[in-house]
């Protein structure tokens, strides 16, 4: 980190909790059950914990970071297992409305 | 491993009846052909049966993911029917044993707010990283298919990886060498405890059954379900009468299907709402969550036990605590209630209401001598207890964590609510909350509200933006989907927030705290989170 310069405010949270050393604390604040938190940042939860350094709005590039299998557990990917999810949404920005569930059919 | 979720169509419930044929030989014969006919396009046979399937164990909900999989991603050709054939029949074959499941049961119940915490750091990092611990710790396979896992994790998502921070460590080596190995050990295919439980008797189901149970946000229940047999086997009729503890009816009626010869999934319908038992049978007693088919955050903890010889047991008292000096109206749940009641010391019966061998009605009273929890009986049936308190000295917000989903607002995917339950806590004699006197009195009204979490939640006005607190309920209704112009950067209605319940002791304020997460909409919902 000593090499790298801080130059947005992320950044300088991220430094700043190394300067804490909160960086454990950061991991561990995680588990709940089914949700994608510890991935920087997660689908539900960013790497402090808060909402403040999530993807917002999603839908400005939900596809830009679903579509690599980001949050494959609760957002569908289209790059391999569902192609076709976004097929009536193909701008987020209008279309966010249409993009709905994929477990297929009644369960158990 | 250590380990410290409205309206639908009834017709699924019908056709769960419809997919097993009428004797458990035809049943397994028509899934036998159903796998044949479904499967043998990829898997071959081996000695052991098809290659891949027979290598596996898994909870029915399990099963029904891996078929779902072969639906979307290899075009699989399966109609609901025939998928629930398919799942019975390898549940009940190739399932786990009720021990098995131990410590894992809050997925398959549905209970999204359950923190995660597994003694290896390893295994989270691998595996609870992107989906719950649980769905690991709820299959059974040797070290080959564990192996399998992995690369179809890879070759699935592709660049898992990479966010696993495979740049930086041997990751592929570290899943390989070292955590497969360690899932074989503890999570294997063959097990003495299912062999043990494929060798056990089938489980007596069919009579009456006195049911308790607490909904978070709404309150406690009592009732009678009537369970007969069903059109198939393992298929059982139920409905279900009882009340709420503010006295309101409540009435259902549906069907039960029981995998693995204890895994109890019914449907019914509740006032006009569909709901979900997931259950598991042992002895004599069901325990587990029902919730809205459709709405799984809305559910309630559930114990029920059957009216039979030799199964006396007190499930619950309604309601679980009074306060020293008052007198109240106890209802004392359970089954085969005969003989005489046992009242802590220092609680006087005033009168019997009314009783019957599911529900002993008494009224009370408690004086101060009585503090503390105690044991309530019932002849030989035991199991209930009385908390008789004298202050609410801490009160703890239930769940401590939460996370409530934005939905609606046109979109096809529903608001996901949170809900809270206010624990009240005595401080014990020595009136310091925290040590080791304190006893649990248990969930009391309070009134409710939200705050900003931090300075941040502050600034984006999360507060206003993420959703309502009932202030009554504790029923927490997060706001609508999509871009919110009026927000920072059109930022969606996310939120994190400070949960706080409130009552009052004698014109004291007691608060609890928790925290509640208002997320982006998940549309990856299988039966497993």
């Amino acid at each position: 980190m000593k090499h790298l310069k801080a130059i947005n405010n992320k950044a300088k949270l991220l430094e700043q909790a190394v300067g804490e050393d909160r960086v454990e604390e950061v991991v561990a604040m995680s588990a709940i059950a089914g949700c994608t938190a510890t991935v920087d940042p997660g689908w539900e939860v960013d790497a402090f914990g808060g909402v403040a350094s999530l993807c917002q709005p999603m839908e400005s590039d939900l596809y830009g970071c679903a579509d690599p299998c980001w949050w494959p557990a609760q957002v569908p990917d289209t790059m391999i297992t569902y192609p076709d999810w976004n097929k009536d949404a193909a701008n987020t920005r209008e279309d966010w409305r249409n993009l709905g569930s994929v477990f297929p059919g009644d369960k158990l | 491993m250590k380990i410290k979720k409205i309206a639908a169509a009834m017709s699924g419930v019908v056709a769960v009846g419809l997919a097993l044929a009428s004797s458990p030989a035809v049943a397994a014969a028509s899934a036998e052909a159903l796998l044949r006919a479904k499967c043998l396009a990829c898997h071959t046979e081996t000695d052991a049966g098809f290659s891949r399937i027979a290598d596996q164990r898994k909870s029915p909900e399990g099963w029904l993911m891996s078929i779902a999989r072969m639906q979307i991603v290899h075009g699989l050709k399966i109609t609901d029917e025939e998928r629930r054939a398919v799942v019975k029949h390898l549940a009940d074959t190739q399932g786990l044993a009720p021990s098995e499941t131990e410590g894992s049961r809050y997925a398959l119940e549905r209970r999204l707010n359950t923190m995660e915490a597994f003694e290896s750091e390893q295994f989270t990092q691998m595996c609870a990283r992107c989906h719950s611990g649980a769905r690991v710790l709820l299959q059974r396979r040797p070290a080959s298919e564990w192996e399998h896992l992995v690369h179809f994790h890879l070759g699935q998502y592709p660049t898992a990886e990479f966010q696993a921070f495979g740049r930086d460590r041997d990751w592929l080596g570290i899943a390989l060498k070292e955590v497969v190995p360690d899932l074989a050990g503890k999570l294997p295919l063959e097990s003495e405890a299912w062999k043990a439980w494929q060798a056990r008797a089938p489980q007596a189901v069919d009579g009456e059954w006195s049911l308790s149970g607490h909904m978070t946000g709404r309150g406690g229940f009592s009732g009678v379900m009537k369970v007969s047999a069903g059109k198939a086997q393992d298929l059982h009729a139920l409905s279900f009468e009882g009340r709420w503890d503010d006295g309101k009816p409540m009435a259902g009626k549906g069907q039960a299907l029981i995998y693995t010869g204890y895994e109890w999934r019914a449907d019914l319908v509740v006032d006009g709402t569909p709901m979900r038992q997931v259950f598991a049978l042992e002895d004599g007693v069901l325990r587990g969550r029902m919730f809205l088919r459709d709405h799984d955050e809305v559910g309630a903890d559930v114990v029920a036990s059957l009216q039979r010889d030799g199964n006396a047991r007190v499930l619950a008292v309604h309601p679980a605590y009074l306060k020293a000096g008052d007198e109240g109206e106890l209802r004392i749940v359970g089954s085969k209630l005969e003989g005489e009641v046992g009242l802590p010391q220092g609680v006087s019966l005033l009168e019997t209401v009314r009783r019957s061998a599911s529900e002993v009605v008494l009224r009370v009273r408690a004086e101060a001598a009585a503090r503390g929890v105690h044991p309530v009986t019932v002849g030989a049936a035991s199991g209930g207890s009385l908390a008789v308190y004298e202050r609410i000295g801490e009160l703890k917000v239930l769940p401590a964590y939460a996370v409530a989903r934005i939905g609606g607002n046109g979109t096809p995917t529903a608001k996901v609510e949170a809900r809270f339950d206010a624990e009240a806590w005595d401080a014990g004699p020595d009136g310091q909350p925290g040590t080791s006197d304190d006893f649990r009195i248990g969930v009391v009204p309070a009134r409710w509200s939200v705050e900003p979490f931090d300075e941040v939640a502050v600034r984006d006005e999360d507060v206003k933006f993420a959703g309502l607190m009932d202030e009554a309920s504790g029923v927490f209704v997060p706001g609508g989907a999509g871009p919110n112009p009026l927000r920072r950067m059109s930022a969606n209605n996310v939120g994190n927030l400070k949960v706080v319940a409130e009552v009052q002791q004698g014109g004291t304020p007691v608060r609890g705290e928790g925290q509640l997460i208002v997320a982006p909409q998940r549309w990856n919902n299988p039966p497993i989170p």
